[in-house]
């Protein structure tokens, strides 16, 4: 199964959305390559295009494209190696060629005198560099900002995501409600790569849909009450406050917890989270000891306590925000379902727990990964392979 | 042959164990008796304890080792009925060779609840005539007393400086690795003590290049903490709540560590903060009580959120 963000990945200038300033300057840059810079930095986002864009440059100019990207290891010795002969050769096939180096900002500690190197080749390549990265302004790159232009990309806004969520909806015909495409337009802040993996995980649960359906109508009431609590002043009728809200205490607590910051700052904040917490102590004392009555302390935390964790009361339209913790363990267990499946294995085979596995993953990974051999004998599969080698 | 160290280096003799002499003295003695008894194997994570138990076992039976062995993990076999069902089934039939019992390796057996344990003890007894018990933990306080008190107990040491160096020059010698003093230092503290650590840290730098450099080593432990804590501490100080909060979240889905691992962290985090000495101990005693809220409540998220807000208020200067 191939991601979508590869399946649907924009080809051309045409089917680059968004960044339309930014390709009229590349376009620019190109033109005039050889006259003043060598190469251009892209800078921005996750999400925003840059790898896209500059593989749709390469397409648009009918010119091969050099990749050298953050997986391999970039030290002076390694550029020279591979990048080196890259740009003292001629494409075979294509009239030009293009040098992309793909996320520079993760040229690391280890990639001795990389920097430097590159900065040596820039000077003399033959052929147009392309260059990304998230944030250009360490102070370890300031001889490369003087080396290239730069080119910042935005953010893509929210109608394009919107367009774009909604088109491959279509094409891979799953149905999306409307509030669900703006839940994952608003969680991916313009990170399109992000909006299109959330749904494609999205898309593999089909009662999913039914649940959060089934939320919507609890939200008019659980406002209401949110309202009452946040904005005025506290008074003994707020002790029910949530009895006409059909939500047990753990949702309560998500509600409340998501939306506390939205109102109290400072003090105010503190002293609310702090009544949340007690809240949570109550509620595992009546796990652990099957002792209900405390059930009567979390109510009146939750509603007089915080109430009355305000200074003044808070005029004005606040728009409350639904939990979303719950959704985020969510997509995040999806996506880490091949990291438990190798841990699993993992564990069986050199006799520790799987939890210790998981623990102690970050190193058992790079051990994993670099030696195919160990792959083999774990029998990992070919997807359980894919994730290892996912730059996240 | 395995291509993973922990594997290919487990010691398989008594004589490989490392840091434990005094221990492994008597454990070969009551080998060579060809019976022992019920055992507690007590310390920290990477000591050696599951290798003991599988030397144990070797030099009981031989070439027939793996017929007469069953290994379980507790704190993955949820649940003791599944442990009483496969202690069940592996006890019922005769051990082979001319040892009368087989043997049963419970790792990390502290991940019982007392309730569990209370059944263990039943299935201990019953099936004492044919199986002995190994059992492992890190602290054998969290096991109750009265299987305490049918084992042997043998408590693991952390490993010194000069045990972790002994494995590490085995295997730089067998991998033709080449690894100095300085690397070595910084590569005994980034490992805690822990051996299986150490050669997983070992093996993941030596996937980059065979000469062991301290920098080198650094990088991959770097690699391995718990990241980013510090930024959201150093967002709840600057005040912005919701970013700290984000990030916090963050951080723990996509390297799955626990509340409590986080709080660890933060804990240690607190004397890098720029902030007043006074105010450095007041952190300290919200996060002591922000980690015994996690152990009494249920959701170790919002503790954390909770002590957040208190760092807020610490950088706003009013607490």
């Amino acid at each position: 199964m191939s991601t979508w963000t590869e399946k649907y990945r924009p080809k051309t200038f045409d089917e680059i959305k968004g960044q339309d300033e930014a390709i009229f300057k590349i376009k620019l840059f190109l033109k005039n390559f050889g006259k003043k810079k060598r190469a251009i930095i892209l800078y921005g986002p996750p999400g925003a295009g840059k790898t896209s864009l500059a593989h749709a440059t390469a397409r648009e100019n009918n010119s091969e494209i050099f990749e050298l990207n953050a997986s391999d290891l970039r030290n002076k010795q390694k550029l020279n190696e591979i990048l080196r002969p890259a740009i003292e050769q001629k494409s075979l096939e294509k009239e030009n060629k293009i040098i992309l180096v793909d996320e520079v900002d993760g040229i690391s500690e280890y990639d001795y005198g990389g920097l430097s190197e590159l900065l040596r080749i820039i000077e003399t390549t033959p052929y147009p560099m392309i260059i990304t990265a998230n944030d250009i302004w360490s102070k370890k790159f300031s001889a490369l900002r003087k080396k290239c232009e730069l080119l910042p990309l935005n953010e893509i806004n929210h109608e394009i995501v919107t367009k774009v969520v909604k088109d491959i909806s279509q094409k891979e015909n799953i149905s999306i409600t409307d509030d669900l495409t703006t839940e994952l337009i608003i969680k991916s802040k313009g990170d399109l790569r992000a909006a299109i993996n959330d749904l494609q995980t999205l898309s593999k649960l089909k009662d999913f849909f039914a649940i959060i359906l089934d939320e919507r109508n609890k939200e008019t009431d659980i406002f209401n009450a949110l309202r009452k609590v946040f904005k005025e002043k506290p008074t003994n009728e707020l002790l029910g406050v949530f009895d006409s809200v059909n939500m047990s205490t753990d949702d309560l607590i998500l509600w409340l917890e998501e939306n506390i910051p939205a109102e109290y700052k400072g003090e105010e904040l503190a002293k609310a989270y702090n009544l949340l917490s007690k809240t949570d102590v109550f509620r595992g004392r009546v796990y652990k000891q099957q002792y209900w009555r405390f059930l009567v302390y979390e109510n009146i935390f939750l509603s007089y306590g915080i109430a009355a964790s305000k200074k003044i009361a808070k005029p004005g339209f606040t728009a409350y925000q639904k939990p979303s913790r719950i959704l985020q363990i969510w997509l995040n267990n999806q996506k880490t379902i091949y990291k438990k499946s190798i841990c699993e294995k993992y564990a069986q085979h050199v006799h520790i727990s799987q939890k210790k596995a998981m623990y102690d993953f970050p190193i058992i990974k790079q051990v994993i990964k670099s030696n195919p051999l160990i792959q083999k004998e774990l029998k990992l599969e070919e997807e359980e392979i894919a994730y290892l080698n996912y730059k996240v | 042959m395995t291509a993973i160290w922990t594997e290919k280096y487990r010691p398989s003799k008594f004589s490989e164990l490392v840091g434990q002499d005094n221990i492994v003295k008597r454990v070969e003695a009551l080998t060579g008796s060809m019976n022992i008894p019920h055992m507690l194997i007590a310390g920290p994570a990477g000591t050696g304890k599951s290798s003991m138990a599988v030397i144990i076992v070797k030099e009981l039976y031989k070439e027939n080792w793996k017929d007469n062995y069953l290994e379980l993990n507790a704190s993955d076999e949820r649940g003791i009925n599944v442990v009483r069902e496969k202690v069940k089934n592996f006890a019922r039939t005769k051990s082979l060779g001319n040892v009368p019992f087989k043997i049963i390796f419970l790792d990390e057996a502290d991940a019982l609840t007392p309730e569990a344990q209370q059944a263990l003890r039943r299935t201990m007894e019953n099936y004492s005539a044919t199986c002995r018990f190994i059992l492992s933990c890190n602290y054998s306080s969290k096991v109750i007393d009265p299987i305490q008190s049918r084992c042997a107990i043998f408590k693991f040491k952390l490993l010194e400086k000069k045990d972790i160096e002994k494995v590490i020059a085995r295997i730089s010698e067998k991998e033709k690795l080449t690894i100095g003093p300085e690397a070595i230092e910084i590569l005994y503290e980034g490992c805690e003590g822990d051996c299986r650590r150490c050669i997983n840290i070992l093996q993941s730098t030596s996937s980059i290049s065979p000469s062991i450099t301290p920098e080198l080593i650094s990088t991959i432990i770097s690699n391995t903490k718990p990241k980013d804590i510090k930024v959201v501490l150093d967002y709840a100080i600057s005040g912005d709540f919701q970013k700290a909060k984000e990030k916090l979240l963050d951080i723990m889905l996509k390297e799955s560590i626990s509340g409590q691992d986080v709080i660890k962290a933060i804990q240690k985090e607190i004397w890098n903060l720029p902030v007043e000495p006074t105010i450095k101990v007041k952190l300290t005693e919200k996060t002591g009580e922000a980690e015994f809220r996690i152990v009494e409540g249920s959701d170790p998220f919002i503790q954390l959120q909770a002590l957040l807000a208190s760092f807020v208020l610490a950088g706003l200067g009013k607490e």
